[in-house]
């Protein structure tokens, strides 16, 4: 039984058709796929940081301690994972309201095709210069979207129309959310937390 | 039958300009990219075309579009054709050539200097009397209507028209020097209240007001509906005209404004929060639930995406009124995304579900290609959210690394670097404005295949005619 | 009380309706906006402030013809970093005769109200006519025609005094009748150096009270 992300790359959106038809466990999918999907970019995250340091704001590659990077490696996989899992649970949260299937498993498996194109892309990490993560994110991104568009009607058995509509809201959802973190990161920044600002 | 020639000839300015509008912010995105490519000419300058960018878009692409659909639906909505006819065809045509002609000012450095209201005063005096001209069309012919209440889209559409015409009129008033160039007649911090109240607000009833009328006739009628709260958009009308207005000093927080002005910016801005998200919540109930009615045409697709992008827009825009945010993002590109992420993920967006929704009944014909239709969707979705991350990492990077001091209570960063640092993020930018101006040719295209298709309808009428009789023709 | 009922007044009778929309947004203008543009103190310029000679007066006005507004804000924030990097805070009245304000939204580059401190009028017109040969990275414009245009070709000088003049600008009577011979020979670069030369010549000493 292979992993999900593997069988993105084989087949694509041809996936969703195979896995309505066997559906798996909550737990087997946490472990087998999600988890997976988290730990990939943090330990990319880990190696580029080590081997050739971050370049933001200044000219020259910030280098950090074996320790912070460790601890950053660690804080980006958690946040990864239970990231993937609440998208998962937000999908869960609305499927009553699309009329889609309501069991958990499948709410997992489509998070994890989905995120699949961006852990690929995640491989930039291994060289942490900007450009070349922005590089990245484009294809990774657009094929993202693509999955999540073409997975939910299939895999959580709406309708086109409202399978159309679920991942539009998911993506709201999840452009609101993403727009909260960074405001409340900034606030938490201006109230004296993390950096040292001038202010 | 519904005076919809104007109509028509408004949609295909509006995407003319559409492209144009684009056009010119891929070139100045480009610009930061490359600084070299204006070939060291006058008229390709990033301050000069930026504003023709803006212009574009906002009064060429924009208002054209809201004029097209207000023209539209009224008619619809008051089951009359259009009061004076022939000012409709003036107030197209003028607005058009005024835009067009103003813009080429800009290029040739005509300019106020006031963002959004850059035109300088000949074109201020010409600006006013085209928008009383669609007021006196607009309201004609809701005075003369035949159904006894005003449709909810026609308030959005009035309150567009009149409260545009007051900002307009106060912004612009200036002391003429010759006829390219006028001092304000606000002075130092009045002139920048006097300005943000008009920015704010051209964005508040133009950009979210003027498309939430267009939202709240082409979304029924699409899901085939009433809105789904009537009582609903009554209250969030009323609490959006009242509360917006008063929001627009949050773009002058830290200046050299009286606090007081500042803190009650962002108490309105954060209340405004309510019926903008009022507003939303009505639009997707009016289409969750009539499930068995809705076709996945493009046009549904696009007007959904436009609320998903609406809600993130304003909700960013409360967020970041809040001064411990704002004293980040302010002066950075994170303003910037936040624009686009309405003008790009709203504003544009639900102008092509419209369109869409539009053309194919304006010309009698089916759309030309429902794929293409379908990858100008994914150019669109791609573009917008690209868009917005890239500003979003460089707006924050800048905001954060600007503000740095070291243990030692000095600068860590220079501005220089934090500058050539935004590389990355420019360069992003652009090819995310790139792919969304693809789509939008991508759409222009499949709309002239359209006519075409309605053209060669048209060509075979006469010969429908000889052979079966008149009545046939006209049915 | 029935809001539904009351709305359908509204609703049915378009003059009403136009009434309504123009009342209800009328009045956060009149309580917020209108107080402000006769607040006296919001235009009285600081001790410091003087109005813009007349090649300054042309300077600032190829400043607004080009966008500089659109990258370059001039409004030091009150904040500790931002005067450590630029200098004094901005006040209200130091922009006392500025029509229009030229605070800007956004810092593509820097801020550039304290910048005539910083750097000589040479480097600025090697800046604006080749901005790469002294900053590599920078990403602003050339601004090469500067050199080659004069300051005032149509000879209104006089003309944009006496209107600014109107609008309450202490202008002397010999101000004006001099101002053409101090823009004659000028090329528009000499007007904008002139012009950057004089930002932050205003500048208080918003340094001590920065928070």
């Amino acid at each position: 039984m292979i992993s999900i992300p593997v069988e993105v790359l084989i087949r694509g959106n041809r996936i969703f058709s195979r896995l309505d038809d066997e559906p798996s466990s909550t737990g087997l999918v946490i472990v087998k796929d999600i988890l997976p999907l988290a730990l990939v970019p943090a330990l990319f995250l880990y190696f580029g940081s080590m081997q050739f340091g971050w370049e933001i704001g200044s000219r020259t590659a910030i280098l950090m301690a074996h320790e912070v990077v460790i601890a950053i490696s660690v804080a980006y996989f958690v946040a990864l994972f239970f990231g993937l899992l609440g998208l998962a649970v937000l999908l869960r949260w609305m499927a009553p309201t699309y009329d889609a299937n309501l069991e958990f498993s499948r709410h997992l498996v489509l998070i994890a095709a989905v995120a699949t194109p961006m852990v690929i892309g995640s491989i930039a990490h291994i060289y942490p210069h900007v450009f070349v993560n922005m590089l990245a994110i484009i294809p990774a991104l657009i094929w993202s979207m693509y999955l999540l568009y073409r997975g939910v009607p299939t895999l959580l058995e709406t309708t086109p129309q409202q399978g159309m509509l679920m991942a539009s809201s998911l993506i709201g959802i999840v452009l609101v959310a993403a727009v909260t973190l960074l405001g409340i990161t900034v606030a938490l920044w201006t109230h004296g937390f993390g950096p040292s600002l001038g202010l | 039958m519904y005076n919809d020639r104007v109509v028509t000839v408004l949609v295909v300015l509006s995407l003319i300009w559409a492209i144009a509008g684009m056009g010119a912010g891929v070139f100045i995105a480009a610009e930061l990219v490359w600084p070299t490519i204006d070939m060291g000419l006058e008229w390709l300058s990033y301050g000069r075309v930026r504003s023709l960018h803006t212009n574009g878009v906002i009064f060429g692409f924009g208002v054209s579009a809201l004029m097209a659909t207000a023209f539209y639906s009224v008619q619809r909505t008051s089951h009359v054709t259009l009061f004076a006819p022939r000012l409709a065809w003036f107030c197209c045509i003028a607005w058009n050539l005024a835009v067009l002609a103003g813009g080429i000012s800009l290029l040739a450095g005509w300019t106020s200097g006031k963002e959004y209201a850059e035109l300088e005063w000949p074109f201020d005096i010409g600006i006013t009397i085209v928008w009383l001209s669609f007021a006196v069309v607009f309201f004609g012919t809701i005075a003369r209507r035949k159904v006894k209440a005003i449709y909810v889209s026609n308030w959005f559409y009035g309150a567009l028209i009149i409260v545009i015409a007051m900002l307009h009129v106060v912004n612009s008033m200036a002391m003429p020097i010759s006829i390219d160039k006028s001092y304000s007649l606000f002075a130092g911090a009045q002139d920048a209240i006097v300005q943000w109240w008009y920015g704010h607000n051209a964005v508040g009833f133009l950009l979210t007001g003027g498309f939430l009328g267009m939202l709240y006739y082409f979304l029924p009628k699409q899901a085939d509906r009433p809105i789904w709260s009537y009582r609903l958009s009554i209250v969030a009308f009323w609490a959006f005209t009242y509360s917006y207005i008063w929001a627009g000093p949050h773009h002058l927080h830290y200046n050299a404004i009286p606090d007081w002005v500042q803190s009650l910016g962002v108490v309105m801005s954060i209340i405004l929060l309510a019926p903008s998200w009022a507003t939303m919540v009505n639009g997707v109930m009016t289409i969750a639930g009539a499930w068995e009615k809705l076709k996945t045409d493009p046009a549904l697709k696009f007007i959904v995406l436009a609320l998903a992008f609406y809600g993130l827009a304003t909700f960013e825009g409360p967020m970041l009124s809040i001064k411990s945010v704002n004293v980040v993002s302010h002066f950075t590109d994170w303003t910037v995304g936040h624009v686009h992420s309405g003008a790009l993920g709203w504003n544009a967006m639900i102008t092509f579900g419209t369109f869409y929704f539009l053309v194919p009944r304006l010309m009698g014909t089916e759309l030309y290609s429902v794929r293409l239709a379908n990858v100008h969707f994914w150019l669109a979705l791609a573009g917008t959210m690209l868009y917005i991350l890239s500003m979003w990492g460089a707006g924050v990077s800048q905001g954060l690394l600007w503000l740095t001091l070291d243990e030692l209570g000095e600068l860590s960063y220079g501005f220089r670097d934090i500058m050539a640092s935004m590389a990355p993020y420019y360069a992003l930018r652009l090819v995310a404005g790139a792919i969304f101006l693809a789509g939008a040719v991508l759409m222009f295209y499949n709309f002239i295949k359209t006519m075409e298709n309605k053209a060669t309808v048209v060509r075979r009428i006469p010969e429908v005619r000889t052979a079966s009789g008149v009545a046939e023709a006209t049915a | 009380m029935n809001v539904l009922g009351l709305h359908k007044k509204l609703e049915e009778n378009s003059g009403l309706l136009i009434f309504g929309i123009l009342f209800v947004s009328s009045i956060g203008g009149l309580v917020q906006v209108l107080p402000s543009i006769f607040e006296d103190e919001l235009i009285t310029p600081t001790a410091e402030t003087r109005p813009y000679g007349a090649l300054e007066l042309i300077g600032r006005d190829i400043y607004i013809r080009e966008g500089c507004s659109t990258c370059h804000s001039q409004q030091v924030r009150p904040l500790l970093a931002e005067v450590k990097r630029y200098g004094p805070f901005s006040s209200a009245g130091e922009s006392a005769y500025d029509r229009p304000f030229l605070w800007g939204s956004k810092r593509t580059g820097p801020d550039l109200h304290r910048i005539g401190a910083k750097f000589s009028d040479a480097w600025q017109r090697v800046h604006l006519i080749d901005p790469r040969s002294v900053v590599p990275n920078s990403i602003m414009p050339a601004y090469p025609w500067l050199a080659a245009n004069a300051a005032d070709p149509r000879n209104n000088i006089q003309t944009r005094l006496r209107r600014l003049r109107l609008l309450g600008h202490p202008y002397s009577d010999d101000a004006i009748s001099n101002a053409p011979d101090l823009v004659a020979n000028k090329t528009e670069l000499d007007a904008i150096v002139a012009y950057l030369a004089v930002l932050g010549e205003a500048a208080g000493s918003g340094e001590e009270m920065a928070h």
